[in-house]
């Protein structure tokens, strides 16, 4: 009877305690109520998926860099709009829900010369196993669709004159499965928005020309920099490759002119329109292939 | 009670007996928070104090309350029980007072209301029975064993996400041989003491 009784006050006395600690110690500290605030919008799961410890990890990482919610890290706030809006205001920033929205471009046009004649397994894998790839470029396309295997919406399709695949935006879902498929990772997961993307990958590791490894390729000779009035293209000098900022485009496609390799291409049309297949050269290929169906 | 006895408890605890690879205590952390050497070592902070306080206060309630009424038997129910109260009372202190603090560690606290590690040094003091001063010595011993894991484990995992291992491998598979590799090493240190 005695330790049912002493059982029973213990818990009663840890209850009590608690309810003093919660009423004594004072209710708000300075630094916290704008963490507070993202974490009761966040789903407060605290599955983990983000890569924070749980919801209120990445309230904090959220409250120090807002930025960071550009990056769509909790793929159950991107679903649900009312939330995203609310995580906006709570951030002080306009979310667009088709700024986190991500499709897959394939940063290769083709047109890399073979140098052997490959014939084992038909697949990217087998082939980037023996020296690299068949193509004279390291960053080239192999085309042999091992990314629209693996593509859930079937998304993807090979371009068999010039051996690249083609992605379609508009079924394309941005589940990134083949940006992990891809043995040479040309495929990139970019923002709906993107507006000029470059289809080329190449980057002059040891000083050679792109040209001399293929026909299409992205020359570093940075014209398209240059003729950009707005500031929408950066020269990034680690890579050599140009980089482009939507926000400020205005698709006036200066640089898509002025590219003497036309790698660079327009990858969405106006406002107002869906998004449409990347790759005007070989979309028109792609369109042959249709009509003869 | 001289204080090379406690040197003795401390290094035992730390590394022959160590919580994670030797005892197997505590494994949830040591494979879920280990991906950022500052995660972990945030995390082993956090159990530390913990550790520390749950000692001496499971000591108290064990010598004060358990032992003289004859309920030993409820001993797991009642740790659990005062265990689960601290923590969210020093989460609630924390919270509201240091909001610093509360960032660097402070998130942990839930998660480890109760460990096995906490609810382990408990019933490892009441198994060797130690002094009060002896158990708090131990907490400290096994919660800086702890941490030592932990931050060698992150270490490892970290640059493991730089190296080239097989697909299937990746992530938690070849920690999982990390791990097994580590408990080796720890093994070595099995008849000291």
């Amino acid at each position: 009877m005695a330790q049912i009784i002493i059982i029973t006050v213990i818990g009663i006395v840890c209850g009590i305690l608690i309810y003093i600690a919660y009423r004594k110690i004072p209710q708000k500290v300075q630094g916290l109520e704008k963490t507070e605030e993202i974490s009761s919008i966040l789903p407060g799961l605290n599955c983990g998926a983000c890569g924070y410890a749980g919801c209120f990890g990445l309230a904090q990482a959220l409250t120090q860099n807002p930025e960071l919610v550009r990056n769509a890290p909790c793929a159950l706030t991107v679903q649900d709009p009312d939330r995203l809006k609310r995580l906006g205001i709570a951030l002080g920033m306009e979310i667009d829900a088709s700024d986190l929205i991500k499709k897959a471009l394939v940063h290769c046009s083709g047109g890399s010369v073979s140098i052997y004649d490959y014939s084992g397994i038909n697949t990217c894998k087998g082939a980037s196993l023996l020296l690299g790839g068949n193509k004279k470029c390291p960053f080239s396309c192999l085309g042999y669709g091992d990314c629209s295997k693996v593509c859930p919406v079937e998304a993807i399709k090979i371009d068999p004159g010039k051996n690249v695949v083609l992605v379609d935006w508009n079924k394309c879902i941005g589940c990134g499965l083949c940006v992990s498929e891809c043995p040479q990772n040309i495929i990139e997961l970019v923002p709906v928005k993107t507006k000029i993307s470059l289809l080329c990958s190449y980057t002059p590791l040891r000083n050679i020309n792109g040209r001399e490894r293929c026909e299409n390729g992205c020359l570093h000779c940075r014209r398209c920099v240059r003729a950009c009035e707005f500031g929408a293209i950066i020269w990034n000098e680690q890579k050599l490759m140009p980089e482009f900022d939507a926000s400020k485009c205005t698709l006036c496609l200066k640089c898509v002119e002025v590219c003497p390799a036309k790698c660079l291409i327009k990858s969405v049309l106006a406002e107002n329109e869906t998004p449409v297949p990347v790759a005007t050269v070989s979309n028109t290929a792609l369109q042959q292939k249709s009509d003869e169906k | 009670m001289n204080s090379s006895n406690l040197l003795t408890i401390f290094f035992t605890l730390a590394i022959v007996q160590n919580f994670i690879v030797a005892q197997f205590l505590g494994l949830c952390p040591f494979f879920g928070v280990t991906k950022k050497l500052s995660d972990s070592i945030s995390m082993g902070m956090a159990l530390i104090l913990v550790m520390v306080i749950s000692a001496a206060a499971c000591w108290l309630i064990t010598y004060k309350l358990l032992i003289p009424y004859d309920m030993l038997y409820m001993n797991v129910v009642v740790y659990i029980l005062v265990i689960a109260t601290l923590v969210q009372i020093i989460e609630m202190f924390v919270k509201r007072t240091n909001a610093n603090l509360y960032n660097a560690f402070g998130i942990y606290l839930p998660l480890i209301t109760v460990n096995c590690a906490v609810l382990g040094i408990t019933l490892i003091n009441l198994r060797e029975e130690f002094s009060l001063i002896q158990s708090i010595v131990a907490a400290l011993g096994g919660g800086f064993g702890f941490i030592l894991i932990m931050a060698i484990m992150a270490g490892i995992r970290e640059k493991l996400e730089l190296a080239d291992s097989p697909k299937s491998m990746r992530g938690l598979p070849v920690a999982i041989f990390v791990a097994m590799m580590l408990g080796l090493t720890f093994f070595g240190f099995g008849g000291i003491g």
